[in-house]
């Protein structure tokens, strides 16, 4: 990697960080009114054509409000929090093949799905700090159930993620992308559901909303966060649902990788890879629209009965499948 | 002498257990029984009454400033009757014993008592403000007559004193304890009321309601205004059931005017009547999807009470607050053809309430969030005097359009629903299913309504007397007890809600439940709040207001670009 103007041009525009900021903008859009169609409910229709400029709409005012900080909070970690979140799960994202390859222009490294992994369960505690500095009984309930939701969630996360990872022989995001010639999630839709049930729990949406449960405890460990940073921290969590979606592309649906049938393939690369987050989108929200919230006993007990053993028989399921699976793999080729 | 009605077979009983106590008993009308005892007799007389009827639950306590003396008046529903059972106390020295102790639910009621009358109940566990702000100063009573509000003192108080309510504990049999404060003002409140909840992890170990954020003194307004101008009054007591709010005061209004109201009037304050139960029932359920975290049953359930609002509007002129009865009679006819449209419309919600029950009934996460949750034993129900579809969850038989029945209930066919469950879920299937019931009943209400006049004119000067009504609103037993002078003004009205009756099972509903149980528990309980559909303008430079309706707001409401 060197500072060349192509470096900085994939980083800072495309497909960094102002092509991946459009993203996430137009992806809470399209939750935002995919969710108000299910609800019989015209979802956000004033600014823009159709409301697509409502969430930016949305950020810029959060930005002019004014910025509190409590009193007894820890200045240093609440200021900072929002910040670091946000910049966890963007880098996670640079580590995609989002046109054919990563932001940083290569094919990744062996093994960075393991770092894209970690580098999220340390998101998730800097959340779970974040609630913690603001002393605030509702964030603290809410931070202590980010923790104890998401320690356990990491885990059938992490296993189900290793199936396709076992599949295609490689830890590295864009050889299970490019050895996808028939989905992952049409030859293991077993991995596939574990998968999205401990992904739907990672993104805090419904049943799994526990963190911030409105009606519970106001808006959890984000309650005392105000202006620039709430604008940040809801910012980290729109990007932490494009990072689960591009995951699930990535892992089961194939990349950004298709036919293509014009020059330059690094377009049609991105269209695809932007319709299977929209897809995976879609997904998250049919289930969040249909469930109720569960309470943080269920969650942990469903937890630790039914998704961690359903994880480990699923990756059992795969191993001994393999020998029947690669055949079909190759054969779609 | 031979006992022939329940009512005599009442002061019967009463007699034989404490006769010595009792100066003076009357039955003034149909289900309604009064006894007079020695002061101090109090409590022998309400453990006598409560060993005849083991399911007598009190409905208020009404106290009276009738000059040298505080009239304190008991009421109960015994199964048959409604029983009040009086006795005096000097104001110089107000002080009577706790009934508490035998009936638990009647706390709140002597701590209101207490607060507005200064009456000091004897041995009461926790005899504190329940209405009234702490900085309000001390011995001063505002209903009582001689009661000024020129001489009321610093209302100021101090602001420490306000805030700080509950006792914050740190620490229980040893286990530490973090107190958390839920409202005036949270997302799952919809009025304001302050929980200081008390939680051993996510565990709620003990809860302190605090109440009266909300009070806006209408039984002293009430006093200050003539009986029709009271209707109005009345009306604004709640959004949401305020049919059954004017209903009750009308039927006690025409009580003590001995007014006949005309057939036709009954059935039609049966329809608005049913109508507004359909429309808070509906509203409760949406919104006991919002708690649970469940937006899109919200959103679906609103969207299908509208029909019912239209409805209301329709006979009414109004959508949430009818303005309907009226001492007398109601104040709209109903055509022929609207009485199609009422059938129409409601068919189309036992549609969709079908799918709902189904929704309701078998969807996981749902029962997971609400069955075995909140579990208020029937033993706990009668013991804490609890009303409506709490009770009824909880299998007490409470309705009382069907055990005293008014208006056009005495005939019309329709079912009490009992669920035994006792737990959230079935508070809530008591609702599903009560809609069914209205929609029945106004089906054959508009099928079976008798011609004539719909309103008889009647004079504004009201006899001496008393009556007490009561009226099933969608949340429960609804009690107006109102005293006429013989002038136009009531002497005295006293109004209990059902929500205050509910409350005091909330504590019991919660201990030992989940953070995340609070809003599902609350909900079920039927916590009430006002909406209106227009919006008033005012333009701050030139003063000017106008309204919008509905039809403008559509006209201006932009689709897609």
């Amino acid at each position: 990697m060197i500072l060349d103007g192509i470096f900085i041009f994939r980083t800072l525009i495309y497909p960094g960080f102002l092509f991946l900021f459009t993203l996430i903008l137009f992806c809470d859009w399209f939750e935002r009114k995919i969710m108000a169609r299910m609800q019989n409910r015209m979802g956000p229709s004033y600014t823009g054509p159709f409301g697509i400029l409502q969430p930016l709409a949305d950020y810029v005012k959060l930005l002019t409000k004014e910025d509190i900080t409590p009193h007894h909070a820890k200045q240093f970690l609440f200021t900072i929090t929002p910040i670091i979140s946000f910049s966890i799960f963007m880098l996670s994202i640079f580590c995609f093949p989002i046109d054919g390859v990563n932001v940083f222009s290569d094919y990744g490294f062996e093994g960075d799905l393991l770092l894209v992994l970690a580098l999220v369960t340390f998101a998730h505690f800097v959340l779970f700090l974040s609630g913690w500095s603001s002393s605030n009984p509702y964030s603290g309930i809410g931070a202590v159930r980010i923790i104890t939701q998401f320690i356990g969630y990491d885990i059938p996360l992490i296993i189900s993620a290793l199936g396709p990872a076992f599949l295609a022989g490689s830890l590295s995001l864009t050889k299970i992308a490019s050895s996808q010639t028939l989905p992952f999630a049409i030859i293991t839709p077993w991995t596939f559901i574990v998968f999205l049930i401990s992904l739907q729990a990672e993104l805090e949406e419904d049943p799994f909303d526990v963190p911030h449960a409105e009606t519970e405890i106001v808006a959890g460990y984000g309650t005392e966060f105000s202006g620039r940073k709430l604008a940040f921290i809801r910012l980290s969590k729109d990007t932490q649902i494009i990072f689960g979606s591009a995951l699930t592309a990535t892992l089961f649906l194939g990349g950004p990788y298709g036919p293509v049938f014009s020059d330059p393939p690094g377009l049609w690369f991105t269209i695809y890879f932007v319709l299977k987050i929209l897809f995976v989108i879609a997904l998250l929200e049919i289930v969040e629209a249909v469930c109720a919230r569960l309470r943080i006993d269920h969650v942990i007990n469903g937890n630790w009965r039914i998704i961690i053993p359903a994880a480990l028989i699923s990756i059992i399921l795969t191993a001994i499948s393999s020998p029947y699976v690669k055949p079909l793999m190759e054969a779609a080729i | 002498m031979k006992v022939t009605t329940p009512e005599e077979e009442v002061i019967a009983t009463m007699k034989a257990a404490v006769g010595d106590y009792i100066l003076e008993s009357k039955i003034p009308r149909p289900r309604r029984v009064y006894i007079r005892i020695k002061s101090n007799a109090n409590k022998r007389a309400v453990s006598a009454l409560l060993k005849a009827f083991p399911h007598a639950i009190i409905s208020t306590i009404t106290g009276v400033d009738i000059g040298e003396d505080i009239e304190i008046n008991y009421h109960f529903w015994c199964g048959k009757a409604e029983v009040t059972i009086r006795t005096e106390v000097p104001k110089s020295n107000p002080e009577i014993e706790t009934i508490t102790d035998i009936l638990p639910g009647a706390a709140l009621y002597e701590r209101e008592v207490h607060d507005l009358l200064g009456v000091k109940f004897t041995n009461h566990p926790n005899l504190t403000r329940l209405i009234l702000p702490e900085s309000w100063p001390k011995e001063s009573y505002p209903l009582r007559k001689d009661w000024n509000p020129k001489h009321v003192g610093d209302l100021n108080g101090s602001l420490e004193e306000t805030l700080i309510v509950g006792g914050i504990e740190t620490e229980r049999n040893g286990g530490p304890l973090v107190n958390v404060v839920v409202g005036p003002q949270h997302p799952a409140l919809h009025e304001p009321e302050r929980f200081l909840f008390k939680l051993d992890g996510e565990i709620v170990v003990d809860v302190e309601p605090r109440l009266g954020y909300a009070h806006r003194g209408i039984e002293k307004a009430a006093e200050q205004l003539m009986f029709f101008q009271d209707v109005h009054l009345v009306e604004r007591v709640c959004g949401i059931c305020n049919v059954a709010h004017t209903t009750c005061f009308c039927q006690a209004a025409e009580a003590l005017g001995h007014i006949e109201v005309p057939p036709r009037a009954l059935y039609l304050r049966t329809i608005v009547h049913e109508l507004n139960r359909i429309h808070s029932h509906l509203l409760l359920l949406g919104i006991a999807g919002l708690e649970i975290g469940f937006e899109s049953l919200f959103q679906y359930i609103w969207r299908d009470r509208e029909i019912v609002l239209d409805l209301t509007e329709k006979l009414t002129g109004n959508r949430v607050m009818a303005e309907y009865s009226t001492i007398g009679g109601v104040r709209k006819d109903l055509t022929p053809a609207l009485g199609n449209e009422i059938k129409r419309g409601l068919l189309k919600v036992k549609d969709r309430l079908n799918f709902y029950r189904e929704v309701f009934q078998s969807d996981p996460t749902i029962e997971l969030r609400t069955k075995d949750v909140g579990i208020l034993s029937k033993e706990k129900a009668l013991k804490l005097c609890v009303v409506g579809p709490v009770a009824r969850g909880s299998g007490v038989k409470s309705d009382v359009r069907k055990h005293d029945p008014y208006a056009a209930y005495e005939d019309a066919p329709f079912q009490e629903i009992l669920y035994k469950d006792g737990d959230s879920w079935a508070r809530l299937m008591v609702r599903l299913d009560e809609v069914n019931e209205s929609i029945d009943i106004i089906l054959w209400a508009i099928d079976n309504i008798p011609g004539g006049p719909y309103r008889t004119r009647v004079p504004r000067r009201m006899p001496e007397g008393e009556a007490l009504s009561r009226v099933e609103a969608p949340r429960g037993e609804l009690v107006h007890y109102v005293r006429g002078n013989g002038t136009a003004y009531p002497e005295r009205v006293k109004i209990r809600s059902p929500t205050l009756a509910n409350i005091i099972s909330f504590r019991e509903m919660i201990r030992g439940c989940y953070v995340a149980d609070i809003p599902a528990v609350l909900v079920s309980l039927d916590p009430c709040f006002s909406c209106t559909d227009r919006m008033v303008f005012v333009d701050e430079k030139s003063g000017r207001r106008w309204v919008w309706s509905m039809k403008d707001l559509r006209d201006r409401r932009r689709i897609g670009k």
